[in-house]
């Protein structure tokens, strides 16, 4: 897409992309904040997810541990964004042609639309199953969709580096 | 045998050429260690929370120690071993890595602290809510080091 292109390209001749890229510091500070930042964002979702599959405080009520732990995710998820903004407009240029990275792209768009759907619908009732011994159905999809795609986006992310070209 | 020697002959098994010569092996382990430590940092994080009255906070000390215990235990178990596993590719080289040694060091010290604090935790029974005085300051230490670890990992390819 040749509109797509050139505004990664015009970002990243710009002087605060290159100032990143080419810091000795900068960069890697910022990636390492990103990196283990993923224990926040991913790690507290993972235990919600553990919960919604009743491996985790099952006598606590969903809608308890939701209401504990996101805050916290949101957290992570502000940390990892604007990390994760900085890393991109740094490497701007070059993401648009990494495959690892419009992977991780896509699943984040669609880690995004899974608590949508999960929360406008199922969740909606917790009332009702808040601490049941059989949890619904769509809950647990749910669930086992969030620690799959946050999986998947770890990797992805991982591979950014690999299929870095020259 | 010293740690260095230990190193020389770790190097020449089949599992230290193993992961020093497939193209994949240590690419899979780490991305694995990756994965576990997301886990590990959630799951770590939510219990020294918890320790400091944060997050968690209608269930007792002792039932978040007790319940999280098989997850702390169990990745930062998967990531001790996923840790040799990337040493073997080039154990000689990560003895003399000043920031792997930090690690280490740091780790032998993480993991006996705060396993001792969350299965001291797990085994008290709730004589009323209040934790002992030690219970913040310690879960404060536990998060700088398991933070310090992770930096250290991070420097390990930088230095």
């Amino acid at each position: 897409m040749p509109i797509l292109l050139h505004f990664c390209e015009w970002l990243y001749q710009t002087r605060f992309s290159t100032s990143i890229r080419e810091s000795v510091w900068v960069f890697p500070i910022i990636e390492s904040i990103h990196v283990l930042s993923i224990t926040v964002l991913v790690g507290t979702i993972a235990v919600f997810d553990l919960r919604l599959l009743g491996a985790l405080m099952k006598r606590e009520p969903v809608s308890v541990i939701a209401r504990q732990v996101l805050p916290w995710t949101w957290a992570g998820f502000a940390v990892m964004f604007g990390s994760g903004l900085l890393l991109f407009i740094a490497e701007a240029g070059t993401n648009y042609y990494n495959l690892a990275f419009r992977i991780k792209l896509a699943l984040l768009f669609l880690v995004g639309l899974n608590p949508l759907i999960f929360h406008t619908s199922v969740f909606r009732k917790v009332a009702d199953w808040d601490l049941a011994e059989a949890i619904p159905l769509r809950a647990r999809v749910a669930a086992v969709v969030s620690l799959t795609l946050w999986a998947g986006i770890i990797v992805a992310g991982r591979m950014i580096a690999y299929l870095e070209r020259p | 045998m010293s740690i260095l020697a230990f190193c020389r002959w770790l190097a020449h098994t089949w599992l230290g050429v193993t992961m020093r010569d497939s193209t994949w092996a240590f690419a899979i382990v780490e991305i694995a260690h990756l994965l576990a430590l997301a886990v590990f940092g959630g799951a770590v994080l939510l219990v020294d929370l918890r320790f400091l009255g944060l997050g968690l906070r209608t269930q007792s000390v002792s039932r978040v120690a007790r319940e999280f215990l098989p997850i702390t235990g169990g990745t930062v178990t998967f990531m001790a071993i996923s840790g040799f596993l990337m040493v073997a590719n080039g154990p000689v080289r990560y003895y003399f890595n000043p920031a792997f040694r930090l690690k280490i060091v740091l780790f032998l010290f993480a993991v006996v602290f705060h396993f001792a604090v969350q299965v001291w935790a797990a085994r008290k029974e709730g004589k009323g809510e209040g934790p002992s005085l030690w219970l913040k300051p310690a879960a404060v230490l536990s998060l700088i080091l398991w933070l310090g670890i992770g930096v250290a990992g991070r420097a390990i390819g930088y230095v």
